[in-house]
């Protein structure tokens, strides 16, 4: 069980739906094994539909229920069924082409492997960042604000040690070391507050932790 | 028995477990005039025109018949159930309109994978806390509610669309959460105190 949660903010704006984007993949994907974080979003869930029903009434054009009932026989549009792969929790299967193992890892440092998600937006920056065992990153501080997802493995750094379905968020007030445990390496997913202006810097490029 | 004895006689649900169990057309028309208006206006206040909000309802409708037996009165009561699906498809409606988000709703909320439903949550526990804790506040308090679910405003966002200071909104929220910590001991206890630490 996760000990570290998505604060209560995210959590209310992931159920008022309006985190349709990375961020809001991430709080599902830890939300899935989280007991505590489903049942907070249950009452979250409950807010919103006590909101309905205490809201005002706009009139409804006449012809609407007809156009509905006219519809109710049509074949329902096919789903195409999402995939599932180990180690991936079901929010994010549908943005990999396989399990964790086969993933094809890009990066030049030893220590740390990354692979670019593609549900990066002109908000958000979506990857995955694999820590050899063992290895400790560069200290770095951070512009912005980072949520990490640990997917396997377990990391540790200056504010705590992280294990599978932790979600750890920091911002720019901190400065921080991540360090994969001895015996495996880690694997998390990882989301940067990306403003258009600062993607694909040179030194990005030369070590995707340090921003 | 009694909390058994609510959830089956709660007035929405009974409507949609009637179209779920028999396909009831009287029923389905009813629970569209009872709801519809509501989304309708959920829907412009997220931001959407008449017109949008009316397509809309229609996807929220259709998936209502379609998926009624999935209905379960034990895991939400039928009003949460209504309010995620208007949630989850103005997600998608956005996505095919805007053409360019990723995100679909399935990945945000994936149907179970077993097909077996949550087995029976407080349902109703939790409609009650929602609603004691939206009835306790104030209609300023809850305006600022209001705000975070229906137009995604920020605390600051909210404090400039209201002309009141950010420190105001926040104590504003306080308050009323200390309200209620009087009137609620046992079961809301927790969602005070993150209330009161989120604003
Ligand atoms: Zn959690």
């Amino acid at each position: 069980m996760a000990n570290y949660h998505p604060s209560n903010d995210l959590l209310i704006e992931f159920s008022a739906g309006k985190l349709p984007n990375a961020l809001g993949i991430m709080v599902a994907s830890h939300i899935e094994n989280c007991a505590e974080c489903q049942k907070k979003t249950n009452i979250f869930a409950s807010i919103g539909g006590e909101l309905i029903n205490d809201i005002h009434q706009t009139d409804v054009n006449e012809a609407l229920f007809g156009n509905i009932l006219s519809q109710l026989d049509k074949d329902p549009e096919i789903i195409i069924p999402r995939p599932s792969y180990k180690g991936i929790p079901r929010p994010l299967s549908r943005f990999m082409s396989g399990p964790l193992e086969n993933i094809k890892w890009r990066g030049y440092a030893r220590s740390l492997k990354e692979y670019n998600l593609p549900i990066s937006d002109n908000q958000y920056n979506a990857k995955l960042y694999k820590i050899s065992a063992g290895k400790k990153l560069p200290e770095h501080t951070h512009k912005g604000n980072e949520y990490t997802l640990v997917l396997s493995g377990k990391f540790s750094d200056n504010a705590g040690c992280y294990d599978i379905g932790d979600f750890i968020a920091t911002d720019n007030a901190i400065t921080h070391q991540p360090k994969a445990w001895t015996n495996s390496d880690c694997i998390c997913f990882a989301i940067v507050d990306a403003p258009l202006t600062m993607t694909g810097t040179f030194g990005k490029l030369l070590n995707p932790f340090i921003r | 028995m009694s909390e058994q004895s609510s959830v089956k006689l709660n007035p929405l649900n009974q409507l949609v477990i009637k179209i779920a169990e028999s396909q009831d057309r009287v029923a389905f028309k009813e629970l569209f005039e009872s709801v519809s208006p509501k989304l309708k206006s959920y829907a412009m206040q997220c931001g959407s025109s008449a017109h949008e909000a009316e397509e809309l309802i229609q996807e929220c409708f259709i998936t209502v018949w379609r998926k009624a037996h999935t209905f379960n009165p034990n895991a939400a009561s039928a009003i949460t159930w209504l309010y995620t699906i208007v949630r989850n498809k103005r997600i998608d409606l956005l996505r095919k309109t805007k053409n360019k988000e990723f995100v679909i709703s399935d990945d945000l909320w994936p149907e179970p994978e077993t097909g077996c439903l949550e087995n029976d949550v407080e349902s109703d526990l939790n409609q009650n806390i929602a609603r004691t804790l939206l009835h306790g506040l104030s209609q300023e308090q809850r305006q600022i509610v209001y705000k975070v679910y229906f137009e995604g405003k920020s605390h600051s966002e909210i404090a400039s669309d209201l002309g009141e200071p950010l420190g105001t909104i926040k104590s504003r929220l306080r308050l009323a959460m200390k309200k209620l910590d009087s009137l609620a001991k046992e079961n809301i206890t927790w969602l005070i105190i993150i209330l009161v630490t989120t604003y």
